[in-house]
Formats: C-alpha cells, structure tokens, sequence
C-alpha cells in the first residue's frame, strides 16, 4: 500500500490548515502535497502533482469546485475527489453524484471523523483494484476474507473468528488489512455494514430496527450512533432525505 | 374679523395637538415645523389682538397698539422665516445641496425684525375699517417678498431633482403666499394674513407632516434597522465561528473547538426553521446541541433520551422541544443549582397518536403554580400574545401545537412522585413520507 498523496483546496487559509495540521496523515498512510486556494491553481497543482486524492472545497474563487473535477476528470480519471461543503448547499450535491466524486464530507469538518472519510476512499480503491490482479496468493486471503465477511456481516464478526475461518492468526489478518487496503479491520467492517444498511434503507422498506440487526448491530441505539457518525444523519434521516430527493427529481 | 382669527388658532391649535402628540423622528425638518407651528400660534394671537386694537384706536392707548403691532408683524416675518427655512430643508433633504442662502436669510431675518421694531408706524382710518400703512408696512411686505422670492427661487433651481409630493407642497405653499399678498395688498381692510399663513402652515402638515406619514417614516426606519440586523448572513456567522473553532484546535484546546462546533451547530439548526412541522429527528439533533452545550456550563446537569427509533420520521411541530427543555431548565433545575437530571422520552401512545415527555428532577412547581399553569395552557386562546414573560415558551408551544395539529392534541404537565415535573406532549402520529 503506497502512500496517497493529498492535494488541499480551499480558499480560507484556516480551513485548510485545519485539514494539514488536525489530522493525522501520517497514521492513515496519507501526505498533504500541496494546497490551492481557487480553482485555477487547483487545476495546475492537480495537473503537476498528481495527487491520488484532492479535497475541494465547492465555493472557491475563478472556478467552482465542480468545475475543477470536471475539468480534472478529463486528464486525470484514477483521481479521488472528495468535497467539504457547507450544509447548505445541499443542491449541489445532485451534480457532485453525477460527477461521481469518492465522497462528500459537511463542513464544519469534524478532523477525527475524516478518518473514515479516508478509509472509505481507501477501501474504494480497493475494490477497484480486485478486478485487477487475480493471480497472487496473498490476493486471493484477503479477497476471501473481504468475500465472507459481505456474506456473514450479520452475526457477530471479530479477528478470532476470522482466524479461526481462515487458519490465520488474527495478528496476520490484521497486518493484512493494514498492508492490502490501509484500513484496519474494525474500520473496514463498519464501512461494509453502512455500505449494506444504505443499501437497505433505500431499497426496503424494512423498519429501522430489522436493518439494524441485518448489518450486524443488535442494538438499534449502536447502529443509529455509527450510522449518524458516519453520514451525518440518523438512519431514517437518511431514508427521508432520499425519497425526498428522489420525489423532487420526479417532479 | 377677530372671529377668524380665533377660529383660524383653535384650528391651528388643533393641529398642533395633533402633531405634538404624534411619535416622530426628530429631524431638521420636523424640528422647524414644531417651531414653525408654535410660532404661528403666537403670531395668530398677536393678529387677533392687533384686529382688535387697530379698530379701537381711541379707546386703546397708542403706546399699547404701537407694541402688539410691532410683535404680529414681528411674528409675522419670523413666520415667513421659517416658511423658507423649512422649504430650504427640505430641498436640501432632497438634493443634499449646502444650504448657501441660510446666511442672507438670516442677516436679513436680523435687519427685518431690526426695522419692524424700530420703523415709524401710521395708522389709516376708513370707513370699511383701520389698518396700518407707510413705511412699516411696505417694509414688511418686502421682507414677506424676500422670502417668498427665496423659497421659489429654491423650488424652480431644484425643480427636477425634487420629489412630486414635495414639489406640490412647496408649489401650493407659495401659490397661497403670492394669491394671499397680492390680495391683501389691493384691499388693506381685508386682513387677511393670517388666513395665508394658516393655509401654508396647513398645506405643510397635511402634505407633509401629517402623522400617518410621520408614523410610516418611523416604522420604515425602525424595519430598517430591524432587517440590516437580521441581514448578519448566517454563514458568515458559522464560517467564522468555525474558523475560530479551527484555530483553537490548533492551539491545542479540544474542549473549546468541541463547543464552537455544537455551537455551529446549534446555529445552523436553527437558521433552518422554515417548515411549520419536521422530522423528530431534526428536532431532536437541535435539542441535543442546545443540551450539550447547557450541560457543560453547568456539569452537574446530565441529560437522558429515549426515542423510539421508529418515532424518527414522525412529523412534530418545529422547534416545540427546546422551549419546553429551557423551561424545565429555568423554572426546575436552577433552582436545584443546575444540579438534576432531565429526560426526554418519545413513545407511541396508541394506534396513531405519539407522546414526548420531559422529565425533570428539579424543584418542582411553586405552591399554586401547578393550578396556574394548567389554567394557562387550557384557556390558551384567551390568553393574550405576549412578547416576553415566563410563560411564554410553554404558551407558544401548545398555541403552535393546537394550531398545526389540531385541538385535542397539545401540552400538558404532571408532578413527578419522586420530585420535579414532567411536560407531556401529545401529538398525531403522521410520517412525512407515506
């Protein structure tokens, strides 16, 4: 797993040295290469330096952030794009779909809750690499592991089970996680879990509570918990805002 | 002819009860009227005595009838004074051009007043009636000409940057100014002045300064202010706030960043109230955000939930919660030193009905307080708007409650056994989507 290489946009100079200074790069394998401050200067960092991910800010000055990543796309279609933007720009957000950016975080930005924004890019490019290579060995552990997990995300997962499943030791398991993805196990679990509770929030109507249970969480309480902290909004918030969405698109 | 006069003053004098009683700004051109207004007053009762004496020329001493003339012409020329001050304010209100001729105005105001005083006067005596002429009174007419020059000369310089409503003021002002003159010029005996100048004083309030206007200027103004305060564009407000929240992360200060952020928030849920009914969830995220940030400020204070995961999507009336929470807060718990507990708990109460309750381990209520309470949200209706009080909070909300979702649904409050009080809030229970 090489080190992703982070390009900062932004036009306040505090938001970004937020972003360089409050996270923590380095234990998530990740480096600030640069920053731009509007969006003609973040098209000529990205075309330089080539980052594996920008973090853009939509309202910045010469050129819209949406603009940028369409322009970038173009050049640089393996780029991750990831949007910080105010909660009220929520129209936005349909065009940031269609320009199927990695992900979106709301400001004001919460540093130890971009983690997850992180893994969840890394765990993209993961997946997108699998189709890849099908050869090696080493492949073929952790897509096996990543296989039963999605199949078993229901019961009660933990390294040891795992260990036990795959006659590995979890310690191995663990590094493995960490070498093949950059995310370790807990957070890759959680990522499936969201992935598979999204997906049935928008297309069951199954209660709150029976999705809780389905995507591994006995207690509805932990599951809304993780589920708020990783989308910013409650479960049926989420299911709300969609329909919602949705009934306006229709109409 | 005294009748007029007496006549013209108490309308005048009405007027002036009017306008004096009137709320206003206190402008340039409202503080000339009100002297204006006085100085009529003065200048009629002088004209009323002057009618008086100048027929009565045998029995009233001369020395006596010399004075009350010199003070109604007098009056009569500062009047004329203030006709233009008030003309030369308002074209300068308008154009925002210096008032270059206010000295020459006033010298002459000094010299006028100088001659009225001092010039000899001669009485005429006819058989229609008596009136003043030679010297005194041609002086007088010059002065009443100056101004009147003045004041015109302004309005025709100026005629296109002004205003129409202001424009026809001023144009009534000196049409009535020039017909009066000429009039009373031709038939001395007619005495007519004071006639004119209640005319022109009248044109100016009724245009000008009548109180509806006045009013309607001062409420403009009071909305003005009103709207450049509430313009504070709410995202320059977080986005600083956040940027603050930032820097003092960087310095270091987790707990001072943490608040800044449910503070941001706070804010920024409460900009979005712009629907009469959301989510329980919405309303919940706001109540936790105030929460947190009342229970650090006062440690001992803990708070408790327990929704109903499935109660998330019910449609509650907007920002119902938080009143209730600050009012159990501020009627309970400070009493206790912010030491207590409150729990909000939401649960289906029946088929299609929901209830939310905030509990509270506070003081509980006061001897009587509990009857007056319950008097108050029962004959809600009759209770009249309040802008501020106690009971405002818990008024508002169950007004709100039984507005939006109808009479046998609102807010209710019960004694907790074991001390402090619980809100009851009974609502329908209807999802947003079906």
């Amino acid at each position: 797993m090489k080190r992703l290489r982070v390009l900062l946009v932004d036009d306040e100079i505090m938001i970004r040295e937020g972003f360089k200074r409050l996270f923590d790069w380095e234990a998530h394998d990740c480096e600030v290469v640069g920053e731009a401050a509007d969006g003609m200067e973040a098209l000529a960092k990205i075309d330089t330096l080539r980052p594996d991910i920008a973090i853009m800010d939509i309202n910045i000055p010469i050129m819209n952030g949406l603009k940028v990543i369409q322009l970038a796309r173009i050049k640089h279609p393996d780029t991750a794009f990831v949007i910080v933007s105010g909660y009220d720009d929520f129209s936005y957000c349909r065009e940031a779909l269609r320009l199927q950016i990695t992900d979106y975080i709301l400001k004001p930005v919460n540093y130890e809750e971009f983690g997850t924004c992180i893994d969840n890019l890394k765990i993209a490019l993961f997946q997108r690499r699998i189709p890849a290579r099908e050869n090696q060995q080493e492949e073929r552990t952790i897509e096996g592991i990543t296989r039963y997990l999605q199949e078993h995300l229901a019961e009660e997962i933990s390294l040891s089970v795992l260990a036990e499943e795959f006659h590995l030791s979890g310690q191995y398991i663990s590094q493995l996680f960490k070498s093949e993805i950059g995310v370790n196990f807990l957070a890759y679990l959680t990522n499936i879990r969201m992935e598979n509770a999204k997906k049935l929030l928008l297309s069951t109507s199954l209660s709150v509570a029976d999705i809780s249970e389905r995507s591994g969480y006995g207690d509805y309480r932990v599951f809304t918990k993780v589920f708020k902290k990783a989308e910013g909004v409650t479960p049926s918030q989420y299911r709300r805002d969609f329909l919602e969405e949705a009934k306006n698109f229709r109409d | 002819m005294l009748r007029m006069e007496i006549a013209l003053f108490l309308v005048l004098a009405f007027v002036a009860y009017i306008y004096f009683s009137a709320e206003k700004r206190y402008t340039g051109l409202h503080r000339t009227f009100s002297v204006l207004l006085v100085v009529v007053l003065l200048h009629l009762v002088f004209d009323g005595i002057t009618v008086y004496t100048v027929n009565h020329l045998d029995t009233v001493p001369r020395l006596l009838n010399d004075l009350f003339h010199r003070l109604f012409i007098g009056t009569m020329i500062l009047v004329f004074y203030l006709f233009y001050q008030y003309i030369a304010i308002l074209v300068d209100e308008e154009t925002g051009k210096l008032r270059r001729l206010d000295r020459a105005a006033r010298i002459y105001l000094v010299i006028a007043e100088l001659g009225d005083m001092l010039l000899p006067i001669h009485y005429a005596v006819t058989p229609s009636g008596n009136y003043s002429d030679g010297i005194h009174v041609t002086f007088c007419y010059l002065s009443v000409a100056f101004y009147f020059l003045l004041g015109t000369g302004l309005l025709i310089v100026n005629w296109k940057q002004m205003e129409t409503k202001k424009r026809m003021a001023i144009g009534i002002v000196s049409l009535v100014e020039l017909i009066v003159t000429t009039l009373q010029g031709f038939h001395h005996t007619w005495l007519i002045s004071g006639m004119g100048i209640t005319l022109i004083t009248l044109a100016f309030y009724l245009i000008l300064e009548n109180p509806d206007i006045l009013r309607a200027e001062l409420v403009e103004q009071k909305m003005s202010m009103l709207y450049l305060k509430s313009q504070v564009n709410p995202h320059f407000l977080y986005n600083t706030l956040d940027t603050i929240r930032i820097q003092a992360q960087i310095n270091g200060d987790r707990k001072v960043a943490d608040l800044l952020m449910r503070l941001v928030d706070f804010f920024r849920l409460s900009v979005k109230v712009d629907r009469p009914m959301v989510s329980l969830d919405d309303e919940m995220e706001l109540l936790e955000a105030y929460m947190e940030l009342m229970c650090y400020r006062y440690p001992e204070l803990t708070c408790e939930y327990d929704i109903d995961p499935e109660l998330g999507g019910a449609l509650v009336p907007n920002f119902i919660l938080q009143p209730i929470v600050e009012n159990s807060l501020l009627h309970g718990l400070k009493n206790k030193g912010y030491r207590g507990n409150v729990t909000i708990l939401a649960r289906k109460a029946g088929e299609n009905r929901m209830e939310i309750c905030v509990r509270d381990t506070g003081s509980g209520f006061a001897e009587g307080k509990k009857a007056a309470v319950d008097e108050l949200l029962r004959d809600y209706a009759k209770q009249a708007p309040k802008l501020e009080g106690n009971s405002i909070g818990i008024l508002n909300v169950q007004k709100r409650i039984k507005l939006l979702c109808g009479r046998e649904y609102g807010l209710s409050y019960t004694e907790n056994e074991t001390g402090g009080v619980t809100a009851h809030i009974l609502l329908p229970l209807e999802e947003e989507i079906k």
